[in-house]
């Protein structure tokens, strides 16, 4: 018997110094040859006991927040006092009218059958580890509720839910705890009566941040604060960036003959066009690619240098509804301002979500401007005839990747699939695929947050499963001298796929690169010569 | 009156009001933000792979269709076969499918029971009722037992659910086994049970104040009406509040149309006051949600 089989909901209040529970590696589920050596599996990172001591880290091996221990006993209960009053908050039609509805329903109804945690990928790569179950942090947060919001839930809340003592301990852990699910929803999916227990993830971390002031400093501080304030969580300015997409262009007439001169602020554009911000960083031929196609097929498009407006990215989506809307909204006048008939989103999954689905009633009037995705512009593009295209220049194993925000929580399935069998002859499908996906593992924001050594975690455990699903759906090519693509089209998702194959050393031993699907489309034109594509992991 | 009497118009009379309360407080919550999740079974031509119309290039432009068809496609299977437990939940749906129909075949026999109270059953119509509803009685108390004993001894000894559920959960099934068993014991030391009980039930409804059903009967109505009257307050309630879990939540698609009653629902919300106290959201308890929504000063 693991430790992890030890653990109950009830421990979570207990033993404050201790950790909660423990990763083995020997626990982790296996992964295809030649990745299966346990012995081989790389070393996480150690924190100091120094760190340790300083910061809440008593959940289990790693740690996602960072934050400083309080000194006093006045300062644990004044933090759960402020917990408490969170609690109350999310429960009320004022402060909560988000989310209000769905929270009772999976506050209310689960039949704690378990029948959800199979489908968490976290939960299964862990080796089964009981506290990585997406129900044991809602069960948690239904005892507390329980106890010490119902009333009578003194007398009643622990034969009804189950006991729990809400404590510094519960706290802390609990705050941690809402960072070790990517809030893919796949136990939503699976959930005969409808609970989400993805859902009541989401809304612990917005007790922790718009109550307690407390997230992830990568979706926050250096997230959408900064977005709001200089323009881009990249820390672009309208000025650098105007510098960066100007390289691109020049990069690009380099690469491909076409000459690009990406149009800025351009007013009364059919298409507003934002990218994740992070695509001109990390993956400039990303909107390079987007750039080549829609001039090549006379489509009327801009950027917007708008403060905000040339980043995707919207943080809010995965802790903060007010942090959401503030960027959704930016988002919105930024196309109101240039009279644009619509906003397509990069390809970026959580992007799409966050201002086509989550912010869609946020919008109202005339900042309600209509938005696409840029799966199905560009499956107009690619069956329009306006371009040409030899699908041979594709002639090796392509899988793709299912961003779970643009599938699962958007049912945007079909267009990128439909361009893949077209232009990428030896396509072949992972499983499960479409809306039953796996999650990248770096989904909810892991994919840029490597603090101590989440890293590690995130990728041995979250991603796991992902790599699995990459290695067995190119199973008959399994060597790194066949070169083999993955399509990923989502900036989060290629940052957590890039530090994953990086981590493994997927390129070498298995020859698989990753990347978005323009690329791909920009590779098969028969107009660009030279292969647009460069097998060169980066 | 017997005390069985006063059960009974007390477990009915509290059922009706409790259900109707919660789902009152569901229904009348705040329009949500979109939190749907695919397939969305009302999707009429993209449901088979979890197509959405956002896979149509200016979906605006194009009129939404929807097949309610589709809904009851997933809904009938859902309901009667605890088709999601079977696809997901194996272990558990070996007993936890026998316990839910073996419910229905209860709750079909005692409809039959009502209907006969007034028919009669000496002859035609009334005659064959009363044999359908014996069958379905028993086959729903022997499935129902089985169901009960199985989701018990499931809870307890599987690795999946010990140590997540709580007593109430316990308490849950052991209930529903009392009906159950209590309902097989009338069947087997009772000549006649559904006579009795449609005697009792017809006495009811016409407020009357005969004598009540005595020895297993009586037992079984006993549980069976205290049952009624406990289940509104657990999460039993699935029952009905799965509609809203299904219909206002995961398959709710519903854009925001400008000039829509959706669109002014939410303008009243946007002005709802916000009280939450982290200081980036600079809310006073005063200003709405939308002042704070629009608020983007960066400090």
């Amino acid at each position: 018997m693991t430790m992890a089989d030890k653990v109950k909901v009830k421990d979570i209040s207990k033993h404050p110094e201790r950790q909660l529970t423990h990763i083995d590696p020997q626990d982790l589920m296996p992964l295809p040859p030649p990745y299966d050596k346990v012995d081989e599996e790389p070393k996480w990172k150690a924190i100091k006991q120094e760190q340790k001591d300083a910061v809440v880290s008593n959940l289990d091996d790693t740690i996602a927040l960072g934050f400083p221990k309080p000194k006093t006993k006045e300062e644990e209960d004044e933090l759960v006092r402020k917990f408490l009053s969170g609690l109350e908050k999310l429960l009320t039609r004022e402060n909560n009218w988000t989310f209000l509805q769905p929270l009772l329903l999976s506050l209310e109804h689960c039949a704690k059958c378990q029948t959800c945690n199979d489908a968490c990928p976290i939960y299964e790569a862990s080796g089964h580890n009981d506290v990585y179950r997406p129900t044991y942090r809602s069960e948690v947060w239904r005892r507390i509720v329980a106890k010490y919001i119902k009333p009578g839930g003194k007398f009643f809340g622990a034969f009804k839910q189950g006991d729990i003592e809400l404590n510094w301990t519960t706290v802390s852990r609990l705050m941690e705890l809402s960072y070790r699910c990517t809030l893919c929803r796949r136990c939503a999916q699976t959930c005969p009566i409808g609970v989400d227990n993805g859902l009541i993830t989401h809304e612990l971390r917005k007790v922790f941040s718009q109550e307690m002031g407390i997230a992830a400093k990568e979706i926050h501080e250096k997230g959408s604060v900064q977005q709001l304030k200089v323009g881009s969580s990249t820390g672009m300015t309208p000025l650098v960036v105007k510098d960066n997409i100007e390289f691109i262009d020049e990069d690009m007439f380099d690469k491909t003959g076409i000459k690009i001169e990406t149009p800025w602020d351009k007013e009364g554009a059919d298409v507003l066009l934002i990218h994740n911000a992070g695509e001109i960083l990390a993956w400039p031929e990303n909107p390079g690619a987007f750039a080549v196609i829609l001039e090549a097929a006379g489509i009327s498009w801009t950027l917007s240098s708008d403060v905000v407006a040339y980043d995707g990215i919207n943080y809010g989506l995965w802790y903060d509804d007010f942090q959401l809307a503030r960027v959704a909204i930016k988002h919105a006048e930024a196309a109101k301002k240039l009279k644009v008939k619509k906003i397509v989103i990069g390809e970026c999954g959580h992007a799409h979500k966050a201002l086509t689905v989550i912010a869609d009633r946020v919008l109202q009037g005339d900042l309600n401007v209509r938005r696409e995705s840029a799966m199905t512009l560009l499956e107009d593009i690619v069956f329009s005839g306006k371009i040409k295209f030899d699908p041979s220049k594709n002639d090796f194993p392509v899988t793709l990747h299912d961003p779970c925000n643009m599938v699962r929580l958007m049912g945007i399935v079909e267009p990128q699939r439909r361009i893949l069998r077209y232009l990428a002859p030896q396509f072949r499908e992972m499983t499960p695929h479409g809306v039953d996906n796996y999650c990248c593992g770096g989904g909810s924001g892991f994919a840029i947050m490597s603090p101590f050594n989440f890293q590690d975690w995130r990728l041995s455990i979250s991603g796991r499963k992902k790599l699995k699903q990459v290695l067995d759906a190119f199973a008959d090519c399994p060597g790194p001298e066949i070169k083999k693509y993955l399509c990923a089209p989502c900036s989060n998702c290629k940052g957590q796929l890039r530090d994953l194959f990086q981590y493994y050393n997927v390129w070498e031993k298995s020859g698989i690169l990753y990347g978005g699907l323009v690329e791909l489309i920009v590779n098969a034109m028969v107009d660009v010569k030279e292969p647009f594509i460069e097998w060169e992991f980066h | 009156m017997t005390v069985l009497h006063i059960l009974a118009y007390a477990s009915v009379a509290v059922f009706i009001v409790a259900v109707a309360v919660r789902a009152i407080r569901l229904a009348t919550t705040p329009v949500h933000l979109r939190w749907e999740l695919y397939p969305v079974a009302h999707e009429k031509d993209k449901v088979s792979y979890g197509g959405s119309y956002f896979e149509e290039k200016d979906w605006w432009t194009k009129s939404q269709k929807k097949s309610l068809f589709g809904e009851l496609k997933v809904m009938v299977p859902e309901i009667l076969l605890l088709k999601g437990v079977w696809e997901h939940n194996k272990p558990l749906w070996l007993w936890s499918f026998p316990m839910h129909f073996g419910l229905y075949l209860v709750i079909g026999f005692a409809a039959l029971v009502l209907v006969t109270a007034f028919t009669g059953t000496q002859d035609g119509l009334g005659a064959v009722l009363e044999q359908i509803g014996l069958a379905v009685g028993l086959v729903g108390y022997v499935l129902g037992t089985v169901g009960a004993l199985g989701l018990f001894g499931y809870r307890l000894f599987s690795r999946k659910t010990r140590g997540f559920t709580p007593p109430s959960a316990y308490l849950n099934i052991l209930f529903l086994l009392a009906l159950f068993a209590t309902g097989l014991y009338m069947f087997a030391g009772v000549d006649h049970p559904s006579g009795a009980l449609a005697a009792f039930g017809r006495d009811v409804f016409t407020l009357g104040a005969g004598a009540a059903p005595a020895g297993a009967v009586a037992a079984h109505l006993g549980v069976a009406l205290l049952f009624m009257l406990y289940l509104p307050f657990t999460h039993m309630t699935h029952f009905f509040t799965k509609y809203f879990t299904y219909h206002s939540v995961r398959w709710n698609d519903e854009p925001n149309h400008p000039g829509s009653k959706l669109e002014a629902a939410i303008q009243r919300q946007l002005a709802y006051p916000v009280s939450w106290s982290a200081k980036h959201l600079r809310a006073d308890g005063k200003k709405n949600w939308a002042d704070i929504a629009t608020d983007t000063e960066v400090e």
